[in-house]
């Protein structure tokens, strides 16, 4: 009743404080009605068609060489303790009997979706792999000039599986499109420095007792959910010794969206139990945790998204070499959400370097994560030029395959001029201090 | 059962004595060969396909293959060996060669430093070169209409070469269906596990048996001598057999490595030190996944359950109107153990003198090198035509069956099918039943 309380008052001073903050915060619930998955944050899926239309490059200019770091397609849960979680909560609630006819039904759709993904932990679903062949196979349609006959394709995959399959599904839709394509493959721990650092100093210091007290802050409102226990348990009281209710919301949740993932999307039954409200909640707690994590939160001293500065200056060491180049080609790189959207958010791709203390800001200031790394989630970086002697070279950022924003000045947006950006990132690396 | 299988091995040794001399030829003519299972197979030319039956076509590939060329997965074969001659350098216990054989550890080190385990360039051109060899081989089993269905094992020098092998296949037919998979899932069929044989493997009797063997084959007091300056620094501080072994399997390594054809280490042995060093490689693959009489006999049915899918694929196909393929991925050992139990060529050799072996012509690079793989060709005149031929290609070239067949190297599905059946059945019979009896 307490927890209640507290969210309908926190909502009513949301909603009193400022009107566009409710606006944005709506779009958020209207994507979440239209896609559940999107509540899921990293089990987002990437969309089937990519709609946004690519504007044409200044005259003259003429794409000739793309770098890219993207994200493995859609994949089954990578271990299985996100869903031994609640599953060990029904099965004790089942062997006291306190499961209602809705509870048991909803073990059955656990039971069968442990089912199909025993043995597959980790594993790229066929839906991963046809999000990987789109992407590829719209890569060589949208910039021919780029990947014509003969041109030399460098895939680099991080070692973990799923990133080699999605390199190869990728790279075999390519040559569906362009059967001359010159490609290489590679998936070594030599290049694991840069295609999936994870910065321990970092990760162990983001959660300070600040970031800490802030989240406490905003998750008491959203956590929990009581009208589920009701549905599920005969007796949620009772059952409240060994189901710890916000886990169990949460991870049930997870479980449900996490089906989208699989090819078929089969037995997405427990999806029904929530609504709309219920998934917003929990992606509302999901964007903030990604942001304290990956983001340029205050409340850690904004540092995280240099976890991926070694990426950054391999990206810009590898144009610096192929800029040389009269044909370089393409270099497609395949890793990981948690090296992805930190890269995204050190760059400041469409605004993802905010950096505030206040967690409230992220959703009316569009910092969403789902948008940012979905499953197949990429980011391209075309270059043009007019021909090799030209020194002018201009790039345009592709955020999950629709142009994006730098946060640098151009006269030529959605382009913008490589020393520039160069120049910003260089600057911006050489201010980090460990 | 054991006598007769002894009997027909002692008879079937007069007819392959003439292959005894020919592991030293080949092994002269390719020393990479001495590597054995770590022989990086080149595709090479087509071999030439013995036409079939008048009106038969092929429509079904059934296909396991080993990973292409890999770095060892065992970083201490280039870490320790790089330590003990740069240990003894820096005392001055190198002769001069063995400060040039040092130079070449440093490099071969260098190469496969963070690679562990990593397929090469020179797998990813094997797995290329063998779909390619296989779409121009059998061109009419690649159109637009057909499925082809790819798998690995979970293991990243398996993946990949799955990954090469289907960049070959897209390049090469517009449109084309394909469907890839590496899931754990699969393991029972792919790379499967047997606690029970895996014990047997290694008894004291085969043990004593390969110790002795091994003694018998070693003489490692040349290399030494020609290496290190000082006999009394190699007793107290080098264990020979080790560093010759180490020496060996580099070298055999070499072939895989960005340095190849800079540098060989096979120089330092000499021919008779390498057949002694691949005979005994060879007795030990022979005993862990061949038909040794020592442990029992049945080390290959440990690749029961993957024989079983083969012919469990095959019979399920057989209605299928349009071409269809399955490849798989695996180790080279699941490659070995299945050819010994298909009793391909002289794979499924009896017996238990380890020095016969070279005599019957069970070698390990021909069997299962790097690369290699064992196809299972279709064949029929059209879908309801009944009597469907098979061919099996080991590493490419048509291989012997131990059916009777009245247009070999074609044989008729449904003997292939009992033959096989039966004889897993009686393994399992005896093994399952092993207490009524």
């Amino acid at each position: 009743m307490n927890i209640k309380l507290r969210y309908i008052l926190s909502a009513v001073l949301l909603t009193g404080s400022c009107q566009w903050l409710t606006v944005s915060a709506q779009s958020v619930i209207d994507l979440i009605k239209k896609h559940p998955a999107y509540a899921s944050c990293n089990y987002d899926i990437y969309p089937d068609s990519i709609t946004a239309k690519l504007t044409p490059a200044p005259a003259g200019k003429k794409p000739f060489y793309i770098s890219h770091y993207g994200r493995h397609g859609s994949r089954y849960i990578s271990n299985r303790s996100g869903y031994d979680t609640p599953y060990y909560m029904m099965q004790h609630a089942d062997s006291l009997e306190e499961l209602t006819p809705t509870g048991e039904q909803v073990m059955r759709h656990m039971n069968s979706i442990m089912h199909d993904t025993e043995g597959r932990w980790g594993e790229l679903t066929g839906y991963g792999k046809k999000q990987m062949q789109d992407i590829g196979r719209r890569m060589v349609q949208n910039f021919p000039e780029v990947l014509h006959p003969g041109a030399h394709v460098t895939c680099i995959s991080t070692i973990v599986p799923r990133c080699i399959e999605s390199m190869g599904s990728a790279a075999m839709e390519m040559l569906q499109a362009c059967p001359q394509l010159k490609i290489t493959m590679q998936a070594s721990k030599r290049t694991q420095w840069y295609m999936n650092y994870q910065d321990r100093q970092l990760r162990r210091n983001y959660m300070t007792p600040e970031a800490q007290k802030a989240f406490d802050a905003y998750t008491a409102t959203r956590m929990g959910n009581s009208r589920l226990m009701e549905l599920v348990f005969k007796n949620p009281d009772i059952v409240k010794e060994f189901v710890n209710e916000e886990d169990f919301s949460y991870y049930l949740m997870k479980m449900g969206l996490f089906q989208l993932n699989t090819n078929y999307n089969r037995n997405t039954n427990l999806i029904g139990l929530f609504n709309t409200n219920d998934l917003y909640r929990m992606w509302q707690v999901d964007n903030v945790y990604w942001y304290i994590q990956h983001g340029a939160c205050k409340l850690n001293g904004g540092n995280q998204p240099y976890s991926q500065r070694y990426l950054l200056k391999q990206i810009i060491a590898d144009a610096d070499s192929c800029l040389k180049l009269a044909d370089p080609g393409a270099q497609l790189r395949f890793g990981h959400e948690t090296v992805l959207l930190p890269l995204i958010c050190l760059i400041g791709v469409n605004g993802y370097d905010l950096a505030t203390d206040n967690l409230d800001d992220l959703e009316a200031r569009g910092w969403w994560c789902s948008s940012a790394f979905p499953m197949a989630g990429n980011l391209q970086f075309i270059f043009y030029r007019s021909n090799p002697k030209d020194k002018d070279v201009l790039i345009k950022v592709l955020l999950n395959e629709e142009e994006a924003t730098l946060p640098i000045a151009t006269d030529c947006a959605p382009y913008y001029h490589w020393a520039d950006f160069r120049q910003y990132c260089l600057n911006k690396l050489a201010g980090y201090k460990k | 059962m054991k006598k007769l299988l002894v009997f027909i091995v002692t008879v079937a040794t007069a007819f392959s004595c003439i292959k005894a001399q020919s592991v030293v030829k080949e092994l002269q003519a390719d020393v990479n060969r001495a590597a054995g299972m770590f022989y990086a197979l080149p595709i090479g030319k087509m071999p030439k396909d013995t036409p079939p039956p008048a009106g038969k076509k092929p429509f079904y590939i059934n296909h396991y293959g080993c990973p292409g060329s890999y770095y060892l997965d065992k970083k201490e074969y280039y870490d320790e060996t790089f330590a003990t001659l740069t240990k003894a350098d820096s005392l001055g216990k190198l002769t001069k060669l063995g400060k040039d054989v040092l130079r070449r550890i440093q490099l071969l080190y260098q190469d496969a430093h963070n690679r562990e385990g990593e397929l090469t360039q020179v797998g990813a051109r094997q797995s290329r070169d063998m779909v390619k060899q296989l779409i121009e081989r059998y061109p009419d089993m690649f159109t637009t209409d057909g499925y082809y269905s790819v798998r690995s094992i979970v293991e990243n020098r398996s993946i990949m070469t799955m990954q090469e092998g289907l960049l070959q296949l897209s390049a090469m037919r517009q449109p084309i269906v394909i469907r890839s998979k590496a899931s754990m899932q699969e393991l029972k069929f792919m790379d499967p596990t047997d606690d029970l044989l895996t014990s047997q493997r290694l008894d004291s009797v085969t043990r004593i048996h390969y110790n002795r063997f091994v003694s018998l084959n070693s003489s490692d007091n040349r290399l030494m001598q020609s290496l290190f300056n000082d006999p009394y620094y190699v007793v107290s501080n080098i264990d020979a057999a080790k560093l010759s072994l180490q020496l060996f399997i580099l070298a055999g390594n070499v072939q895989h490595a960005n340095i190849d054809k800079k540098i060989t280490l096979w120089n330092i042995f000499t021919p008779e030190e390498i057949h002694q060093h691949w005979r005994k490689q060879n007795a030990w693959h022979y005993i862990n996944y061949g038909g040794c009489t020592l442990n029992g006999g049945y080390q290959a049915y440990l690749q029961r359950t993957v024989l079983r899918n083969m012919i469990h694929m095959g019979d399920s196909v057989v209605k299928r109107v349009n071409p269809l393929m399955h490849l798989r991925y695996t180790r080279e050992h699941v490659i070995m153990s299945l050819a010994c139990i298909m009793e391909l060529d002289n794979c499924g050799l009896h017996t238990d003198n380890l020095d016969s072996l070279e005599a019957y012509g069970w070698a390990n690079y021909r069997i299962a090198p790097l690369g290699g793989s064992i196809a299972m060709i279709h064949y029929r005149t059209n879908p309801s035509d009944t009597d469907v031929l098979v061919k099996v290609l080991l590493n490419g070239q048509e291989a012997r069956l131990p059916i009777k067949s009245d247009c070999a190297p074609y044989y008729h599905w449904n003997d292939v099918k009992r033959y096989y059946l039966r004889k897993l059945y009686r393994y399992e019979n005896r093994r399952f039943n092993f207490k009524k009896k």
